[in-house]
């Protein structure tokens, strides 16, 4: 059997095995759209507060009308006292709520100054910062109106005013991901865990559905099967890679700094090291329903110990270090500084030479994997046969 | 009914995969994602700072970086090197105080201090960005009320006049915003629910009949159904139970009502999974193919569970495909008792957003009835070749 004709029995072997093809084309496009659906609206807005004003005065009204003119924050109702408010947060119909208290703006004209109370629920983190942001923009504002109204009146130079009220300028702006969206945050990382997964998931079934019966796999060496399942598989993946990583990042907005090139060089050992890891642990399976139990449970732990979503640092170091064998790990992080904030290659190229590492690895103890099963289906078919 | 459960735990017995997924698998899989969380509040997070001016007042504002929690300043000579630092996420944030910044201070121009913050990270980057303006607003407060009393204002008043409203944000139910309450908890329960699927479908594909190239099911499919669900819902609800207490008893995080209530709440999720999961085996019968089908349909639950991600923020259609998960019910519950306290009537009420599970049982019913339809001549010959191969 040539490697070619090894190959295309791969191709059919892989297309003919139904759970397999929906895994790999079904799962790729089904979770390509579902994964980002909740996120579509990228940022919280109009979250519902309510207000508690004690004051009734021009000035609440104000800083009740400036925080429902913030994009964050819709005003449903005001509302008598705070038990009432907290009830309503208790039922869920509000997120958050404001206090002004009795007196405010009289406090304010007398120059004894006032505080503004703000609540949000923070069982909800987004909501919660939206709220914060929101309420507090607008209390600064108000903050900065009843400022520059005393020292006008106190017969200040307009322009000097507005300049003793902000003697300083903070410019901070976000950087890599602008619009501080939720799919520019979470696609890149988990695009590339999904190919991981599906690619591990993919040689698994292959695998597991192989070996107990006979076949092509037989008739090769061992070495050559890993190579052309490897081939097959790279070739495969790499029209998913391109799907996920060029149309799917323009689709949901990520940004995307390296060259393609760059980003085909790094996902290369990426894709190899994936699948050899998967056709050696396919070596460890029996029935054909396990791998993708085993990879799903994985999944989650993967994704979170590779240190997009909670700080590496926060993180304790003996799960850094174990997890540094999973090929997903070193490439979600490397592929992130790489392709969304611009490092220069050689800032990647010790993730990458780890990613070459593992391939190295993986594929020696897959081979060695692969010649054991052959060895032990000698004696399957000499059983299946005297059935 | 006792010689099910008899066989139902042979069967179990026999199955390495299956003990290890009611066993150690949950345990395991819960430490170790509490441990990753465990940190709970971000704190020490490197951030470059590029000091150009280095007078009193720059230095100044660095010592009140240095004094805040979560932020650890890394000292950079310029501009470029932050920026190269920046990209490899060695740091996530940079602060740039400029030149002649006391200068301009005093001369009564507006110099302009830039921070910029990694927003890939999103976490890490909104709550730099919030934590380095507070800690230069306080800085600059100092500059302020010196120029106040130097131009001969009272001392009562200068901070009135400084800041004549004062902002008290509370953050309810999660006082000091600790990441292992608010995340943990459903990232746990996520991992539950497919563990408790996984379990299932496991047990439910041992029924499956091969014939000729078709799978069906045994006359009493009704019966073995009901065993194994009274089966694993205890073994389940007791791993749902130990996250219960880890998290509100050992780790002592803040819970307003009462757990009990959750296990009751645990208890509805296990049967509007179960159900689910049912429709799911009935119609495809092929155990590789369910495995499939069920991991795609609640691999996302976390996603769609509405705690990262606000739910009124989330389109129409991902609103509905959340309501098709039996976690974000419960998520609801959750979070209605940790943290609002209410009592069980209230989470009973909360159980009435299942009613469209209910619909799903006439369709398993029917289905099972088809599954059931066994050409009748091979019936005997199948199930007897079936035990003499067990």
């Amino acid at each position: 059997m040539s490697f070619w004709q090894l190959m295309l029995a791969e191709v059919k072997a892989i297309l003919a095995d139904k759970a397999i093809a929906v895994t790999l084309f079904g799962g790729v496009l089904f979770y390509s759209v579902l994964y980002p659906l909740p996120y579509l609206q990228q940022v919280p807005t109009e979250q519902q507060v309510v207000v508690v004003d004690h004051d009734n005065s021009s000035l609440s009204r104000l800083v009740t009308r400036h925080a429902d003119a913030s994009a964050k924050i819709h005003i449903l109702a005001n509302l008598a006292s705070i038990d009432e408010a907290q009830a309503w947060v208790n039922q869920g119909k509000a997120h958050g709520l404001l206090v002004i208290p009795a007196n405010f703006r009289r406090d304010l004209l007398i120059g004894k100054g006032a505080t503004l109370s703000y609540g949000g629920d923070a069982s909800y983190f987004l909501i919660y910062s939206a709220v914060a942001e929101g309420l507090v923009a607008a209390g600064i504002d108000a903050s900065k109106h009843v400022q520059l109204i005393g020292l006008l009146s106190r017969g200040q130079n307009p322009q000097l005013a507005e300049q003793s009220v902000n003697s300083i300028n903070i410019n901070a702006n976000p950087v890599f991901n602008p619009s501080l969206g939720y799919t520019p945050y979470v696609v890149p990382g988990l695009f590339l865990l999904i190919l991981h997964q599906t690619l591990l998931i993919g040689t698994g079934i292959l695998g597991a559905g192989q070996w107990r019966k006979k076949g092509y796999w037989q008739q090769v060496s061992p070495g050559l099967l890993v190579m052309a399942r490897l081939s097959v598989f790279l070739l495969m993946y790499g029209v998913f890679s391109g799907f996920y990583l060029g149309y799917c990042f323009y689709w949901y907005q990520v940004s995307v700094l390296a060259t393609i090139i760059e980003v085909a060089l790094f996902m290369l050992p990426f894709l190899l090291a994936t699948g050899a890891l998967g056709i050696l642990l396919s070596c460890m399976f029996k029935r054909r329903d396990f791998p993708t139990q085993l990879y799903l449970l994985m999944s989650m732990p993967v994704l979170f110990v590779s240190g997009f979503v909670w700080p590496i640092a926060l993180i304790p170091e003996p799960l850094v270090a174990v997890s540094q064998v999973i090929p997903a790990v070193p490439a979600i992080m490397g592929m992130l500084e790489l392709n969304q904030l611009g490092a220069l290659w050689s800032a990647v190229q010790p993730k990458w030479l780890q990613l070459w590492v593992l391939f190295a690895v993986f594929v020696c103890l897959a081979i060695w994997a692969v010649a054991q099963k052959q060895k032990q289906a000698v004696g399957i078919k000499s059983d299946v046969l005297s059935e | 009914m006792r010689q099910l459960f008899k066989r139902e735990l042979n069967i179990l017995w026999h199955s390495p995969w299956q003990l290890a997924l009611i066993s150690y698998i949950p345990l395991i899989g819960v430490l170790a994602l509490w441990w990753l969380f465990s940190a709970g509040l971000p704190r020490q997070l490197p951030v470059a700072l590029v000091d150009l001016d280095n007078s009193q007042i720059s230095r100044m504002l660095s010592r009140q970086l240095l004094a805040n929690s979560v932020i650890a300043p890394q000292s950079f000579a310029n501009e470029a090197q932050a920026i190269e630092a920046m990209r490899q996420t060695q740091v996530y944030a940079m602060v740039v105080l400029p030149y002649q910044l006391k200068k301009d201070l005093l001369t009564g121009h507006q110099p302009t201090i830039d921070i910029r913050y990694n927003s890939q990270f999103l976490l890490v980057g909104k709550l730099l960005s919030s934590q380095l303006q507070l800690s230069l607003a306080e800085g600059l407060s100092h500059i302020g009320q010196q120029r106040l009393l130097l131009n001969g204002a009272n001392k009562a008043t200068v901070d009135v006049s400084l800041t004549p409203i004062t902002n008290q944000t509370t953050a309810l139910f999660n006082r000091n915003n600790n990441y292992v309450g608010f995340l943990v908890p459903p990232i746990l329960i996520a991992l539950w629910q497919l563990l408790a699927m996984l379990v299932f479908v496991n047990s439910l594909n041992k029924e499956l009949i091969l014939h000729q190239e078709r799978y069906y099911l045994p006359h009493n499919i009704g019966a073995l159904i009901a065993t194994k669900i009274l089966l694993y819902s205890p073994i389940m609800l007791l791993h749902s139970g130990f996250i219960l207490l880890w998290l509100y008893h050992y780790l002592s995080l803040p819970a307003a009502g009462a757990l009990i209530d959750l296990v009751l709440a645990q208890f509805a999720m296990l049967l509007a999974l179960w159900t689910l999961v049912l429709v799911i085996f009935m119609a495809m019968r092929d155990s590789a193919r369910t495995v499939s089908f069920c991991t795609a349909l609640l691999a996302p639950a976390f996603a769609f569970m509405g705690i990262t991600f606000p739910v009124n923020d989330m389109p129409l259609l991902a609103q509905w495909w959340r309501l098709v998960m039996p976690s974000s019910h419960y998520i609801d519950s959750h979070v209605s008792v940790i943290s609002y306290g209410v009592d069980l009537p209230y989470v009973v009420a909360q159980m009435g957003s299942y009613w469209g599970f209910l619909l799903l049982v006439p369709v398993i019913v029917w289905l099972a009835h088809k599954a059931k339809q066994l050409p009748r001549n091979q019936l005997s010959t199948t199930i007897s070749d079936q035990e003499a191969s067990q």
